[in-house]
Order: C-alpha cells, then sequence, then structure tokens
C-alpha cells in the first residue's frame, strides 16, 4: 500500500514546496508517505538501481562507488541489503569490497546481517584459503550478538584448517569471540584448542595464538588461561625466529610474563632473544630489551650479566639512527634502563648529542640522558658540546643547556670548576635569558660547594639589571644574602630591591624577607633599617600569607633571641645532589617491565593512564551517554533541553509545532547551560590540583582563593 | 562510433542476466532446487540462514538465480530482493498438507508487492518423489492461482532429488 501512494507522491515532489506543506495540511493520507518512503532521487537511490542492475560490471562498479562514498564519510549505510545482495560471486575483488562494507555497517543493521550468514558458512568451505580467511576474518570483526551463535561452526571448522594461513586468522578470531562472548568461547572448546594451537607446527600460528591467549588473559577475570610451561616455552622459543615481526612481539611480550625456575633457565632463555636485537622493527628490538632486563633479575652469573650488558648497547645505539618520533620513544625507554644499568651506554656518550636538525622533544630527551651518562672522563667533551648549544637560538632548548651544566656541576665534583668557568664564560655573552639562566644554575653550584666560589660574586651583581624574571632574581637575592658579609654593597643591593617589593613576584618577595633577616644577622649595624622595613612591609602591606607569616616568624625570632635566629636562618644546609627525575626503585622496576609501552613512554604505571577496565568504542558511548544522564541530574533546565533534543531526534511530524518551538528556543537555553557547568567543572579541576600540588609555593594558594572565589561565584 | 564499441564490449563482457528468485517455506527444497539447477547434483543442505545465489546457464541464456532462506522469521527479508526480478520460482511441498494454506498466504502476500508486479511466476509441487504428493492440480487449488490476475503463471510438479520437471519449468 505505502509504495503504491509513493508512485503518486513523486507527482506530488513537482509542485513548489509551499504545494507540498499545504498537502501536509490538507492530504494527510497522500503526502505522509513522503517522509517514510526512501528517496526516490538522490545517488544513493542511483546506487541502489545499480547495486540491483542486470549487468555484472555495472553492479559491480556501483559496489566500488559506494566504498568510495563510505571512506569520504558519507552514510550509504541504507544500502546494506542492497550491497549484500552481491556478496556471493566469484570475484574476490568484488567479495572483499562487500565484506569492507559489511565490517563497517553491520552494527547499524544488526537485523540484516543475518542474511549474510549463509555466505559465510558457503565461504569458510570455499577451496580457496584466502576466501577462507577472509570470510572468518570479517565474521570475527562483525560484532553482532545475533550472528555469533552462527559463527561458531565455521570458526571451529577453520580452526582445525588444513592451510596455516587460515587457522592464524581463525586465532585471532577466537579472542574476538572471546570479547563478545567469554562463555561461548569457553564451552565451544575454541579456547583450548587454541591453548592447543601454541604448539602448532607453524610459527605464525604459534605467534596468533600467543597474541589471542594473551589477549583473553588479560580480560578474563581467573587471568589463568594463558600459562607458559617448559614444552611451550620450547615451542615459543622456536617459533621466535621464524615468525613476522608482529609475531615476534607478541611471543616477546608472552615470554616477558614467563619466570624462569632459575638462572640457568634464565640464561638459556636470554640466549634465545639476544639474536631479535639485530631485527629492523625498533618495537622487536625494544621488546627482546625488556625481555632481557627482566630476566638479567634472575641471572646469578655476573659474567653473563656483563656480557649482556655489552650487547644491548649496540641495537639501542641503533635505535637512534632512526625517525625522529621513534627516537623519541627510544630515548625515553633509554632513560629508564639508564637508571637501572647506567653501565650499558657509558661509553656512548657521542651518540646522543643533538643534532641540529632534531625536534626538540628529541634534543631536550637527549639532554637527559648526556647528564645521565656524564662522567669525568667526558666531561670536557660534554661541557664544550653544552657551551655549543648555549648559543642556540631555541630559547627553551637554550635555558636547559644551561641547566645541565650545572647539573654536571653538581653531579661531578671534579669538574664543577670547568663547569663554573663555563658558565661565567656565558654570563659574559650577556644574552639575557642565558645570564638569567646561569645565575639560578649558579645558586645550586653555591649550595652544593659552599665558599668556593666566591670570586664570582661580583660578576654576578654586575648582571643585576638585566634580571626579570623572578626565578633568576630569586635566585640572585638568595646569593646575596647568604655571603652578605663578602659583598660590600649588600644592603644597597637590597635597599633597591626594596623598594619595588610590591611589585615584585612572591618569590621574590620571600628571599628578599629572607635575605634582609641574614643580612641583619651578619651586619647588624648597618642592616637595622633594611631588616625593619622589609619584616614591616612584609607583614603590614603584603596580602600573601606565606610572607606575612615567614615574615612574622623571623620578627618574634630577632626580638626573642637574636642567638637563635642565627642559629636557625644561617644554619648549615643540606647538601643537595642532582635533581634529575629520578624515579623510585619500585616504579623503576614496573617500568622495566613495561618498556615498548606507552607507560615507559610516559614514565607512569599503566594504571595511572588507563581505565580499569577495559574501553572499547562502546564503553566510550556508554559513559558520555551516562554522563549526560548525570548532568541533566544536576540541572533540571538542561533535562528539559534534553528532552528538546530527543524530540527533535523522534522526528515526529505528527506534533511540528511544538518541535518547532523548542528549536527556536533550543540553541540559546542548550548553550548558556552547558558553557558555565564547563568553567565550574574545570575550576574544579584547578581547584583539585592546586591543593594536591601547593606543597610549599604560596602562588598555588594564591589561585586557590581565586578559584574559591569562582567556584563559589557559581 | 564509440557508442558500437561499447555496446560490444557490453556483448562482450557484460552479458544481461535474467534475475529469478526461489521462494517458499522452509523445508520446500529450494536450496536443492537451486543446485540441481545448477550443478546438477543433489547436495546436502542445511536450512539457509541468509541467501544464495548462483549463475545458472540454460539454452544460452544466463539466469541469476537466488535461493532465500525460508523459515519463518526470515520471509520479511525477501522483500530486499524484489527489484528487478523477471521470474519467482515458488516452490512448494507437496506433502506438507498441513502447511499449505500458511504456503499460501505468504504467496499471495508476495505477489501483492509493487517491485514483483511485471515478474512471471512458475509454481514447482516439489516432492513428486515421495507417496502420498499432491498432484500439480491440488496444490494449484490450494494456493488458489486461478484466482490470480494480471499474471503469467504455470505449475510444475518436479522431484529436486530426482531431477524431475525442473527443466520443463525452466523451458515455460
Amino acid at each position: 500500500m505505502m509504495n503504491s501512494d509513493s508512485s503518486l507522491s513523486i507527482k506530488d515532489s513537482t509542485y513548489a514546496v509551499s504545494t507540498v506543506v499545504k498537502s501536509i495540511m490538507t492530504d494527510f493520507r497522500i503526502s505522509r508517505p513522503n517522509f517514510f518512503s526512501t528517496p526516490k532521487k538522490g545517488e544513493n537511490y542511483e546506487l541502489r538501481a545499480d547495486l540491483n542492475s542486470e549487468y555484472r560490471d555495472r553492479r559491480k562498479d556501483a559496489i566500488k562507488k559506494v566504498i568510495a562514498n563510505m571512506t569520504v564519510g558519507k552514510d550509504v549505510s541504507g544500502l546494506f541489503p542492497d550491497v549484500l545482495k552481491n556478496m556471493q560471486t566469484d570475484d574476490l575483488e568484488q567479495k572483499k569490497l562487500v565484506y569492507l562494507y559489511l565490517m563497517n555497517y553491520a552494527k547499524t543493521q544488526p537485523e540484516l546481517v543475518i542474511l549474510a550468514v549463509n555466505t559465510f558458512v558457503k565461504d569458510t568451505d570455499d577451496s580457496n584459503p584466502l576466501i577462507r580467511s577472509l570470510a572468518i576474518r570479517t565474521m570475527g570483526c562483525i560484532r553482532v550478538e545475533k550472528i555469533i551463535d552462527y559463527l561458531c561452526e565455521p570458526l571451529r571448522k577453520c580452526l582445525r584448517d588444513e592451510n596455516p594461513y587460515v587457522r592464524k586468522t581463525a586465532a585471532i578470531c577466537v579472542a574476538k569471540l572471546y570479547d563478545l562472548s567469554p562463555n561461548l568461547a569457553i564451552d565451544n572448546g575454541f579456547v583450548s584448542t587454541l591453548q592447543d594451537m601454541v604448539s602448532d607446527a607453524n610459527p605464525m600460528v604459534v605467534a596468533n595464538a600467543v597474541t589471542a591467549l594473551a589477549e583473553i588473559n588479560e580480560t578474563s577475570s581467573t587471568k589463568d588461561i594463558f600459562i607458559i610451561n617448559a614444552p611451550t616455552l620450547t615451542k615459543l622459543l622456536v617459533a621466535l625466529n621464524e615468525c613476522t615481526e608482529w609475531g615476534r612481539i607478541a611471543i616477546l611480550a608472552a615470554l616477558a610474563e614467563y619466570k624462569p625456575a632459575d638462572s640457568k633457565e634464565a640464561e638459556h632463555i636470554v640466549e634465545r632473544v639476544v639474536p631479535q636485537f639485530q631485527h629492523v622493527n625498533g618495537s622487536v628490538v625494544l621488546s627482546a630489551i625488556k625481555v632481557i632486563m627482566i630476566y638479567m633479575r634472575s641471572i646469578k652469573n655476573d659474567e653473563a650479566i656483563r656480557q649482556l650488558v655489552r650487547k644491548m648497547a649496540p641495537p639501542l645505539v641503533t635505535l637512534l639512527a632512526s625517525a625522529p618520533e621513534v627516537q623519541y620513544v627510544a630515548l625515553r625507554n633509554i632513560n629508564i634502563i639508564l637508571q637501572k644499568r647506567p653501565e650499558i651506554l657509558a661509553n656512548e656518550m657521542r651518540v646522543f648529542f643533538c643534532k641540529y636538525n632534531d625536534p626538540p622533544y628529541v634534543k631536550l630527551e637527549k639532554l637527559e640522558i648526556m647528564i645521565k651518562l656524564a662522567n669525568e672522563r667526558n666531561i670536557d667533551q660534554l661541557l664544550s658540546e653544552l657551551k655549543e648549544y648555549a648559543s642556540e637560538v631555541d630559547v627553551d632548548f637554550v635555558r636547559k643547556s644551561v641547566r645541565a651544566i650545572g647539573q654536571c656541576a653538581i653531579k661531578i665534583s671534579e669538574a664543577s670548576e670547568r663547569c663554573v668557568n663555563v658558565l661565567l664564560d656565558l654570563i659574559n655573552t650577556k644574552v639575557n635569558y642565558v645570564v638569567q639562566e646561569a645565575i639560578v644554575v649558579i645558586k645550586d653550584i653555591f649550595r652544593k660547594y659552599p665558599h668556593k666560589y666566591e670570586g664570582i660574586i661580583p660578576t654576578l651583581c654586575q648582571n643585576l639589571d638585566a634580571l626579570d624574571e623572578p626565578e633568576a632574581k630569586a635566585s640572585l637575592i638568595w646569593i646575596i644574602g647568604e655571603y652578605a658579609e663578602r659583598i660590600e654593597n649588600a644592603d644597597e643591593l637590597i635597599l633597591t630591591f626594596l623598594d619595588t617589593f610590591h611589585d615584585e613576584n612572591f618569590q621574590v618577595q620571600l628571599q628578599l624577607v629572607t635575605a634582609s633577616v641574614k643580612l641583619f644577622l651578619k651586619k647588624p649595624q648597618s642592616a637595622q633599617n633594611i631588616v625593619q622595613r622589609s619584616l614591616q612591609i612584609a607583614t603590614s602591606e603584603c596580602d600573601n600569607p606565606d610572607i606575612r607569616d615567614r615574615a612574622y616568624i623571623y620578627w618574634r625570632l630577632l626580638s626573642t633571641d637574636p642567638q637563635a635566629a642565627k642559629a636557625v636562618v644561617l644554619s648549615d644546609k643540606p647538601p643537595i645532589s642532582v635533581q634529575s627525575n629520578a624515579i623510585s626503585s619500585s616504579l623503576l622496576e614496573e617500568l622495566i617491565s613495561n618498556i615498548s609501552t606507552l607507560a615507559s613512554v610516559y614514565h607512569k604505571p599503566p594504571e595511572t593512564f588507563l581505565g580499569r577496565g577495559r574501553f572499547g568504542a562502546d564503553a566510550v558511548q556508554r559513559r558520555a551517554i551516562e554522563e549526560q544522564e548525570e548532568a541533566s541530574r544536576e540541572s533540571p533546565i538542561q533535562a528539559q533541553t534534553k528532552t528538546n533534543i530527543e524530540n527533535l531526534l523522534d522526528l515526529d511530524f505528527s506534533d511540528t509545532n511544538t518541535v518547532n518551538s523548542t528549536t527556536s528556543s533550543l540553541p540559546s537555553s542548550s548553550k548558556s547551560i552547558t558553557q558555565p557547568t564547563a568553567n565550574v567543572d574545570d575550576l574544579l579541576d584547578l581547584f583539585n590540583d592546586n591543593t594536591i600540588t601547593s606543597t610549599q609555593s604560596s602562588s598555588n594558594i594564591q589561585n586557590n582563593s581565586v578559584s574559591n572565589d569562582l567556584v563559589n561565584l557559581f | 562510433m564509440g557508442g558500437y564499441f561499447s555496446r560490444l564490449l557490453a556483448r562482450l563482457w557484460g552479458e544481461k542476466e535474467v534475475r529469478i528468485l526461489i521462494l517458499g517455506l522452509d523445508g520446500a527444497g529450494k536450496t536443492t532446487i537451486l543446485y540441481r539447477l545448477q550443478i546438477g547434483e543433489v547436495v546436502t543442505t542445511i536450512p539457509t540462514i541468509g541467501f544464495n545465489v548462483e549463475t545458472v546457464t540454460y539454452k544460452n541464456i544466463k539466469f541469476q538465480v537466488w535461493d532465500l532462506g525460508g523459515e519463518n522469521h526470515y520471509s520479511p527479508y525477501w522483500r530486499c530482493y524484489y527489484a528487478n526480478t523477471d521470474a519467482v520460482i515458488y516452490v512448494v511441498d507437496s506433502i506438507d498438507r498441513d502447511r499449505l494454506s500458511t504456503s499460501k498466504e505468504e504467496l499471495h502476500a508476495m505477489l501483492d508487492e509493487e517491485e514483483l508486479r511485471e515478474a512471471a511466476l512458475l509454481v514447482f509441487a516439489n516432492k513428486q518423489d515421495m507417496v502420498g504428493a499432491l498432484t500439480s492440480a491440488e496444490v494449484s487449488d490450494a494456493l488458489g492461482l486461478s484466482t490470480l490476475k494480471n499474471r503469467q503463471w504455470s505449475i510444475y510438479k518436479t522431484s529436486a532429488v530426482k531431477g524431475d520437471g525442473l527443466t520443463e519449468g525452466l523451458d515455460w
């Protein structure tokens, strides 16, 4: 009935739009199918006609067009049954195209996917192994509950196929089935078949079985699905040398999970893994290094470890010859490896020198590693290199280089003098940011080697006017306070700073208060005025609680017992060491177990950035819906707009008027509601962050109070 | 000139196919008929979930023969295949008297479809090799074929297992 009516409506569509609108009101019976029948014009309609054509080549062209539309993002899901009809064909190319389409759109038409089942069953019986595996792969990719029951029989057949290519494809398919329905996969014996397949004669099948089992093991609740024992271990080691790079990575990952029984076994496995260092694929190399780093824990033989360490250097160096992105990953991993075993690359400092065309992220990583590798023997080379870097144009890199010089000085006491000389040279260049960074670094050197390099203080003070960054200023003021007795015009210098106290950053203000107190304790006569003034300003005119409180404490100390004040303020400070971002040993062990994963690049354990469960597309979508619901619970008005949106989506033409009225109000209201909530969220985040990080710095507290106010505002 | 070549090419490769649907209730023998037509052998079939399609060449005409799954809940999907169909072969299980009325309903519902208005109808009263099978006249009555208007139709008694009557049907 509907169809015969729609043929009438074709004539209607030739009328002007207004007539059509009128006909909606007047003749409901005829015009209604206008909305519900498929459109009679447009590209999809033509494609549909072609897909059903009597001519084979025209049908194939139409399929190609459909796929092309699909890849550029046009929705062609409406053609599902028509494309599906072309699935049974002897033309392999056409079959592949239809399968591709099917994988993409099966989700949108779960009801109709069942029409494809018979073809799948037939194709898995095909004489061509390529078609068999293509069919089983596509079946695995179709994640529709309705057809998984039909999937079992063909899968069982393919798991025992005589062709290894089909078997390896089927192995992965088991993991996909398990993800969709664990019970089905276990009840049908697929998982146990998979366990048997680890002993398959073909290394590719072994590799894929391992991949699938590892995946299943990770999602399973019991974690007992994939356990390596002695026979499987031998199989894995044999397969390791014969399979593709992906297979090798999978097998290496499985080996990393294995706990060797004793030092002997560990040595044996390591011996078989070492040849993987030669592989071109960086991921294989890193995985092999991971396995060896893990097994080294259980190797007791020192000589063997020494040899391994020697063998590990060349592959790591080779990784640095690859693309910048790979280099970065390699460098992040090397960073971890060096913290565990610094001896590995001790003689390879040279390869970490930055090239002029390295991207900044690689340069910065290299700098960190160079500092880690620095020792008495290579320090001269390193210093001249760093000095070179300090004259480059990239400000950020220059600063880091200057900082690196300071870190070298602190790390290697024998070389500190040379480092200070280099820094002095750099200060003499008078390049603003270099000077500032150098002063910050020199402050640290003074902390480490007190009373050793006082001779350079005058040079530093000459650059007083050039300083405009708070950190550099604070550093210089700290130096002035610390060595007040050696600097003749210390009081003058402090005074000039005091004049602009209000304009300074809180960091500088804190140092000023402390420095003036030190100055007073060292030169009581001349500095009495200064200390009074600075404490006065800090306590009465400053609204930062940190500064005010510190000033109060100094004041109380000075007024009650100047001797005690001296003991407190001028006490010996604990020595500092290189504050490179060292990782705690437990975290380091965990990261070593995760070498060549994202965790080793982030330098964070996987749990911190991965959700507890696994997030597929479904989970993300569900999450989004939950969030939306939560938000709607919070504000009733938003719930209102949400229902409006739902109304719009329903496209219920019976109440066109109400929908129209809501659409007009919708854009403005939804915008005005979502925006503030987003802001509040941001601010709440900010607030949380701040409470965590505000350990001693009061800037955070300042920010806190600001964000507090803002939060209250909403 | 170009048109001439393209016509020539079309004749060489782009042979026109005649589209035939094989429909009927489940278990009537559609898939068996299809493979009997195509390869001349009896194949063991399992209930078709979805469809089979094969190209059958008979007397120099290429038939694209579609065999659609017959189980109840798939018959709504038949609709997807109606477009451009030249003929429908409706297969009836001649010994299943109880479901003849269901078969009749499905047939008439199908013939009411707009897209099948031009299609010819060929009814196979299948399973004639079995004892107690209805004759073609009886099946014709039970399906109410005589009430059909504006339709070319014909009925043959066939046995897919033995291969009787199939070619006669196609000859028609």
